[in-house]
């Protein structure tokens, strides 16, 4: 069934239909959400809202763009609203190594040093907002230029603009510990 | 060959940079359901906007009368207690900021608009905190501070109770669970135990408290 069909039919009361939209777009909509917050729990709490909000507008949905990028779309304003108040009860920065046990490399990583890699994840959770966000979706989630543009709804090249900046802040960040990349 | 250093990094983020674990996605789904599709569906009904409107403007009506009494309430109570104890910096302030300068500004109902958001606002910080507690307290940061701020509600909880505007029995309900909860989490101490915090969790999700906390503060904010 297509996806605009299931769309109808979950707008007509469907639950079925509803489950296999949940089924095809949560597991990313929950790697996204967990990117931008680093907390298993919280990620949980904002894939809920992100589905419970869709649904609940889904008779909005017009088609424009893809239906991928539309729950993206509620996903980052879900987590990005949230976050400015959780963070208020945050004293100190997330303790990384809570967050990427040893030995959680996938198999494709080459070798870096530890403490590199633990300066860079603290450098990427420094980074502004919108920077961060841009990062994450291209860098480290995959999204295109094209996607991220929707999802944030800047244009194109304001995207680009973004990702620019964030390396360049990461590697200036980075540059005491490995010269080389000093921008 | 900077650029390739600095790819091959961002390549290791990649796969290292909060991994994701592997979602609860059956869990996730019985709450989406139960929030989506509990009440509509059961006349073969359509879901969304018809439903979340219709919740709202009921929400609307008792959150108007709720604000302006618990306006009224926590006047009296501060009044009342001026003699004895200095007026605690919980509801009295937050009120009195809702009720400063629009009070004259009423909505359809004829009740003070500013109040609703004043409730609206107490929604969201009760959000907050207990979305935010599990990691929290997990991590050990800042009890403190949570308890502080759980207190703090916790008074303008007890506000709300005492208001007509616990009569609305589903408001009544979710009221009183939070009060629970906000006890229990203002009673928290530096170094506490995990069974302080699994009483807590267990308390939540037998009442069933975050996604009809949720839900109210989605009901809300949509409008």
């Amino acid at each position: 069934m297509s996806e605009p069909d299931l769309i109808a039919r979950v707008l007509a009361g469907d639950r079925i239909a509803a489950r296999e939209l949940y089924d095809a777009h949560s597991p990313r909509v929950f790697r996204l959400a967990f990117r931008l917050t680093g907390d298993a729990d919280l990620a949980r709490e904002f894939t809920q809202d992100t589905f419970v909000r869709a649904f609940a507008q889904l008779a909005r949905f017009r088609g424009d763009s893809a239906l991928s990028t539309w729950l993206h779309r509620i996903t980052v304003t879900v987590v990005a609203n949230a976050m400015r108040k959780v963070k208020r009860f945050r004293e100190r920065e997330t303790d990384l190594e809570d967050v990427h046990p040893i030995g959680s490399d996938g198999p494709e990583s080459g070798y870096v040093d530890p403490v590199l890699r633990e300066r860079l994840h603290r450098a990427i959770d420094d980074l502004p907002e919108i920077y961060r966000t841009t990062l994450i979706m291209h860098d480290i989630e995959g999204y295109t230029h094209t996607e991220i543009a929707e999802v944030m709804g800047v244009a194109e090249g304001t995207c680009k603009s973004r990702l620019s900046q964030a390396r360049a802040q990461l590697r200036a960040t980075l540059a005491d510990l490995a010269p080389e990349l000093e921008p | 060959m900077t650029e390739d250093r600095f790819d091959e990094l961002m390549r290791d983020a990649a796969h290292t940079y909060r991994k994701p674990p592997q979602p609860d996605l059956e869990g996730m789904w019985k709450a989406i359901e139960r929030d989506s599709f509990s009440a509509s569906t059961a006349g073969g009904g359509h879901i969304g906007r018809s439903k979340a409107r219709g919740l709202s403007l009921v929400a609307n009506r008792w959150v108007a009368i709720a604000a302006t009494l618990v306006a009224g309430v926590a006047l009296g109570r501060a009044s009342a207690s001026l003699g004895r104890t200095p007026v605690q910096p919980t509801a009295v302030p937050s009120v009195s900021v809702a009720s400063a300068a629009p009070a004259a500004r009423t909505d359809s109902t004829g009740l003070a608009q500013p109040y609703e958001v004043e409730t609206s606002r107490y929604l969201g910080q009760t959000a907050a905190l207990l979305i935010a507690l599990p990691s929290e307290a997990r991590a050990g940061r800042a009890d403190a501070q949570l308890a502080s701020r759980a207190s703090d509600l916790l008074g303008r909880t007890r506000l709300l109770l005492d208001s007509p505007v616990a009569n609305n029995a589903d408001m009544r309900n979710l009221l009183e669970d939070l009060e629970l909860v906000l006890a229990q989490v203002a009673r928290l101490q530096d170094g506490h135990s995990r069974t302080d915090i699994d009483l807590i969790n267990r308390a939540l999700e037998q009442r069933d408290v975050l996604p009809r906390l949720r839900t109210a503060v989605a009901d809300i904010s949509a409008d």
